[in-house]
C-alpha cells in the first residue's frame, strides 16, 4: 500500500503545500479585498516592500500596491501629510514628528548600518576615530592608513535618509561630514557607487551588503547579521513602517502581513533581523 | 446671435490667453511659495550662504556655482565642436557629406537625455577616474556629456545662420576667386554672427536648465566646485534631490528659491536672444 | 602667408572637430547596442510572466518593463490630448487674429516657456498637486493626471509655435483665394489654411510627443515611482520608461537588471528616434524655420 512511489508523492505534495506561499495562510486575509496602498520612504525597506507587494498582488488582482523611495524623512513627512498610506523609516520618528502628525510606528525588523569599501581595497578595518577623521576630511588619502596612494572618495546620503541619521549619530558621534562628499539617493545607489569606485568609502544598510562591496570592521567588529543580532556591532536601527493614526483596511492588513511568520521570513531573506 | 466667426475668434483668444496665463502662473506659484523663505532668513543668506540643513542654513550659492561651472564648461567644449561641424555642413563638405552629417545631427536631437546620462555613468565616469583622477563624477564628466547633448542645437543654429546669408554675396566672392574656406571665413561668418550668437545663448540656456546629466554624472556634493575634477551640484539637480513633501520646512522652500533663480536665468537669456535677433534684422 | 596658414588650420580643424563629434556619437551608439542588444526580447518586457496573459490583463508583470512602457504611453496620450487643442487654437489666434503688439508679447511669453528648465515645470506641477491636496481633497496628490498636465504645459510652446509658423508661412495666394470667393474667416481657416499647414503642425505635434516620452525631470517630481504596475487610474502613481532607466543606473542589484537597463535604453531610443524621423519626414515639406528645432 505505502509503495515507494506513493511515499515520494506524499513527500512532494507536503513540501509543495508547505513551501508555496500562495497556499500559506498569511495571504488569505487579502482575498476579496480591493484598493490601493501607497508606500514611500526608507530605501532600505524597498526590497522587502517589493517582495511583499508582489506576493499580495499575485494573490489578488484587485489590489494595487505602489512602492517609492525617498528616504526616511520623506516617508515620515509624506505619510504625515497624507500623501501615502505607509511611510517607511529607518530611524525612529522624532517625538515632535509623532506629535505633529499623530504617527503610529510599527517595527518589523532590525538592521545595522555598516561602513563599506570596494572589494579591491586592502583596508578592511578601521577604528572609530579613523572613520570620524576620514569623514571630516582630515584623512584624505588611503596611504595615510596603510592603503594605496590615492585620494579617498567619500560617499554620503542626503538629510532625509534614516541610514545617514543613524550613521551620523552612532558611528560619527555627530561629527562633521566634509562638504566635498558625493551624494547618493538611496542604499541601493550607495552600494552601486562603492562597488564601481575602487577608492570609495560609504555606509549602507547591513541587509543590502553583498559580495559587490566589502564591509569594514569598526573597532574590530565586522557588521554582519550575526554581530548586529548579538548586539556586538552597536550601530543598529529598527526598520519601521509608520501610519497616520491607527491603520485601517488594506493598510492594516499589509502591516499585519509584515509581522506574520511569512512576512518576517521575507525580512530575513533580505538580510534583516526579524523582530519575532 | 453671434456669428460663428466671432465665436471662433473668442474661442481662439481664450486659448491664447489661457496659455499665456499658465506661464505667468508658474512664476506666481514660485514666488508665493518662496516668500516665507525670504522672511525668515535674510536675502543674502539664501543666495550666498552654504547649504547645511542640520544647522539651519539653506543657502543655494554652491548650487549656483555648480550650475555655472558645468554649463559654461559644457558650452565652451561644445563651441569648437559645433563650429567645426557647422562649417563642414554649411560650406566645406561635398554634397553627400553635408546631407549625411545633417541627417546625423538631426538624429542626435532625438536622443533622450537620460540615455546620455546612463552611458556617461558606465563609460565616461570610469574613464575620467582612471585617466584624470578625482572621483570620476565631476564637473568635467558632466560638462563633456552635456556638450554632446547641446551640440545639435548649436550646430543647427550655426548652420542655419551660415546658410541664410544672401547667396549673392557668396557667389560674388566665388566669382572673385575665393575658395571654400575663404568664402566661409570672410563672407558667411561675419554676416551670420548675430544668428550664431543667438544659437550660443540658447545652447547655454539649455545647458543651464538640464537636470539629468548633472544629477547622474556630477556627484552632487554640496560644496561649490574648486576645480574641474571636483564634484558639484546644480540648481536643477538640487530640486530633484530635495524631495520633501511638506510646505512648511525651510529646506523645501529653498528649492523654490532655486526655481525662481532658474526662471530668472531663462527670462534673461530669452531677452538677450530677442535683442540680438532685432539687431540682426535691423542690420540686414 | 599667415593668412593662408590660418585658412588651412580652420579647414583642418573643422574636419577634425566634425570627425571627433561623429566618433563620439558612434562610440556612444555602439556601446549601447553592444550592451543592450543581448537583452532585447520578451523577457525584458514581460519578465517571467506569459506575454499573452499579460496583454489580456490576466497576469501582472513584476520584473519587466511592460508597466513602464504602458505608463509612458498613457502619459504621452494624456498630455497630447491636453496640449493639442489649447496649442492649436492659440497658434491659430496668434497667426490669424493677433495684433503685432500681441504677437510680440505673447510670443515672448512662449519663448520664456520654451526655455524654462523642465524641472521648474515639474516643480510647478508638484506645488499644484500639494496645493490641491491641502485645499481640496486628501486623495489628490502627485499622480498620472498631474504629470500629464505638467507635460502638457512643457510641450505647449512646441505646438503653438509650429502652428503659428506653418500658418504664417502659407503663401498669399492660398490665403486669399477662399476669402476672395466669399468664404468667412473661419471657413478659410478650417477648410483651406489648416489642411495646407497640416504637415508643419503635425511635425510639431510629433516633436511634442517625443518630448513627452523622453522627459524625466517633470515626472520625477509629479508622481512616478519605482514600482507601481500598470497605472490603475488617473489619480494613481505609475512607472515610466525614462525613470526606470534612471533608477536602474544608480540602483541595479545584479548584472541582469543592468542588462535590462541597457535594453530599456534601446527601447526608449528606438521610440524617440522613430517619432523624430516621422516628424522630420513631415516637416521636410515646408522650408526650414529655425527657431524651435530643439
Amino acid at each position: 500500500m505505502l509503495t515507494y512511489g506513493f511515499r515520494i508523492g506524499m513527500l512532494l505534495v507536503i513540501s509543495l503545500l508547505v513551501s508555496n506561499p500562495c497556499l500559506g495562510g498569511a495571504l488569505d486575509v487579502f482575498d476579496g479585498q480591493k484598493g490601493t496602498v501607497k508606500i514611500a520612504g526608507g530605501t532600505a525597506h524597498i526590497p522587502v516592500m517589493k517582495e511583499a507587494a508582489k506576493r499580495i498582488m499575485t494573490r489578488n488582482k484587485d489590489i494595487v500596491i505602489t512602492v517609492a523611495g525617498g528616504g526616511s524623512g520623506v516617508g515620515i513627512k509624506q505619510v504625515g501629510e497624507g500623501l501615502v498610506d505607509i511611510g517607511n523609516s529607518g530611524r525612529q520618528a522624532k517625538p515632535e514628528e509623532v506629535e505633529k502628525y499623530g504617527l503610529k510606528m510599527f517595527k518589523w525588523a532590525v538592521d545595522g548600518v555598516g561602513v563599506v569599501v570596494n572589494p579591491a581595497n586592502p583596508i578592511k578595518s578601521l577604528t572609530k576615530d579613523q572613520l570620524k577623521r576620514i569623514y571630516a576630511g582630515e584623512i584624505d588619502n588611503w596611504s595615510t592608513i596603510g592603503g594605496t596612494d590615492h585620494a579617498i572618495t567619500i560617499y554620503t546620503r542626503d538629510e532625509a535618509s534614516g541610514t545617514r541619521a543613524v550613521f551620523w549619530g552612532k558611528a560619527l558621534d555627530k561629527g562633521e561630514i566634509v562638504t566635498s562628499a558625493l551624494f547618493v539617493p538611496s542604499n541601493g545607489a550607495m552600494k552601486t557607487a562603492v562597488a564601481n569606485d575602487p577608492y570609495a568609502i560609504g555606509y549602507v544598510s547591513v541587509g543590502h551588503m553583498d559580495e559587490t562591496v566589502a564591509p569594514v570592521a569598526l573597532d574590530g567588529v565586522t557588521p554582519t547579521l550575526e554581530t548586529v543580532k548579538s548586539g556586538q556591532y552597536p550601530i543598529a536601527r529598527g526598520l519601521y513602517s509608520n501610519t497616520k493614526g491607527d491603520p485601517t483596511g488594506l493598510t492594516k492588513l499589509f502591516i499585519d502581513y509584515l509581522l506574520t511568520p511569512e512576512g518576517q521570513q521575507i525580512a530575513a531573506e533580505n538580510g534583516f533581523i526579524p523582530v519575532k | 446671435m453671434p456669428s460663428k466667426d466671432a465665436l471662433a475668434k473668442s474661442v481662439f483668444l481664450c486659448c491664447a490667453i489661457a496659455s499665456a496665463a499658465i506661464i505667468l502662473a508658474i512664476l506666481g506659484f514660485m514666488v508665493a511659495l518662496g516668500i516665507p523663505l525670504f522672511r525668515e532668513s535674510t536675502f543674502s543668506a539664501i543666495w550666498f550662504g552654504p547649504w547645511a540643513p542640520h544647522r539651519g542654513a539653506y543657502g543655494i550659492w554652491a548650487m549656483i556655482c555648480g550650475t555655472f561651472w558645468i554649463a559654461l564648461l559644457a558650452t565652451i567644449i561644445c563651441l569648437p565642436l559645433s563650429l567645426g561641424m557647422s562649417f563642414v555642413i554649411a560650406s566645406l563638405g561635398g554634397r553627400r557629406i553635408r546631407k549625411l552629417l545633417g541627417a546625423l545631427v538631426q538624429f542626435m536631437t532625438g536622443i533622450p537625455t537620460v540615455i546620455y546620462g546612463f552611458v556617461g555613468i558606465f563609460l565616461l565616469v570610469p574613464l575620467i577616474r582612471q585617466g584624470l583622477g578625482g572621483p570620476g563624477m565631476s564637473v568635467l564628466t558632466a560638462s563633456i556629456m552635456l556638450a554632446i547633448l547641446i551640440s545639435p542645437t548649436m550646430i543647427l543654429f550655426f548652420t542655419d545662420s551660415l546658410l541664410a546669408v544672401n547667396t549673392a554675396y557668396v557667389q560674388a566672392a566665388k566669382a572673385l576667386g575665393a575658395n571654400r574656406v575663404q568664402r566661409l571665413l570672410y563672407v558667411m561668418v561675419p554676416r551670420a554672427l548675430g544668428g550664431m550668437a543667438s544659437g550660443f545663448i540658447l545652447a547655454l540656456g539649455r545647458a543651464l536648465g538640464d537636470t539629468l546629466i548633472a544629477l547622474m554624472l556630477a556627484g552632487n556634493a554640496i560644496r561649490a566646485p574648486q576645480g574641474f575634477l571636483e564634484p558639484a551640484r546644480t540648481l536643477t539637480a538640487h530640486i530633484a534631490l530635495v524631495k520633501a513633501a511638506d510646505f512648511d520646512s525651510m529646506e523645501f522652500r529653498s528649492i523654490f528659491a532655486c526655481g525662481i533663480t532658474l526662471y530668472l536665468f531663462t527670462v534673461l537669456a530669452t531677452i538677450a536672444v530677442r535683442m540680438m535677433a532685432r539687431e540682426r534684422v535691423a542690420v540686414s | 602667408m599667415m593668412r593662408v596658414f590660418a585658412e588651412r588650420m580652420v579647414e583642418y580643424l573643422s574636419w577634425a572637430m566634425a570627425f571627433l563629434l561623429c566618433l563620439s556619437l558612434s562610440v556612444f551608439l555602439s556601446y549601447l547596442l553592444i550592451k543592450g542588444l543581448p537583452s532585447l526580447g520578451t523577457e525584458l518586457v514581460f519578465g517571467k510572466a506569459d506575454p499573452l496573459s499579460v496583454l489580456m490583463g490576466r497576469e501582472r508583470v513584476f520584473d519587466g518593463i511592460f508597466p513602464a512602457i504602458i505608463g509612458t504611453l498613457c502619459l504621452v496620450v494624456l498630455s497630447t490630448v491636453i496640449a493639442l487643442p489649447l496649442g492649436i487654437c492659440s497658434g491659430i489666434y496668434l497667426s490669424e487674429y493677433a495684433t503685432p503688439v500681441m504677437k510680440k508679447a505673447v510670443g515672448g511669453l512662449f519663448d520664456v516657456l520654451a526655455g524654462i528648465p523642465s524641472i521648474v515645470v515639474g516643480l510647478y506641477g508638484f506645488s499644484v498637486a500639494i496645493f490641491l491636496h491641502h485645499h481640496f481633497s486628501g486623495r489628490l496628490g502627485p499622480c498620472l493626471l498631474i504629470s500629464a498636465l505638467s507635460l502638457g504645459v512643457l510641450v505647449l510652446p512646441y505646438i503653438v509655435r509650429s502652428t503659428q509658423t506653418s500658418l504664417e508661412e502659407l503663401p498669399a495666394h492660398i490665403r486669399h483665394t477662399a476669402t476672395a470667393l466669399g468664404a468667412t474667416r473661419l471657413q478659410n481657416i478650417a477648410y483651406v489654411l489648416i489642411p495646407n499647414a497640416l504637415s508643419g503642425i503635425s511635425s510639431g505635434v510629433i516633436l511634442a510627443i517625443g518630448r513627452c516620452a523622453e522627459d524625466t525631470a517633470v515626472i520625477l517630481l509629479t508622481g512616478v515611482v519605482a514600482t507601481a504596475g500598470v497605472p490603475s487610474s488617473l489619480l494613481a502613481q505609475y512607472e515610466a520608461l525614462p525613470f526606470y532607466i534612471y533608477y536602474i543606473s544608480s540602483q541595479y542589484t545584479n548584472p541582469a537588471e543592468l542588462s535590462n537597463g541597457y535594453g530599456a535604453c534601446l527601447v526608449l531610443l528606438g521610440i524617440c528616434s522613430a517619432l523624430f524621423m516621422v516628424a522630420h519626414g513631415m516637416k521636410k515639406r515646408l522650408f526650414h524655420w529655425a527657431l524651435y528645432r530643439l
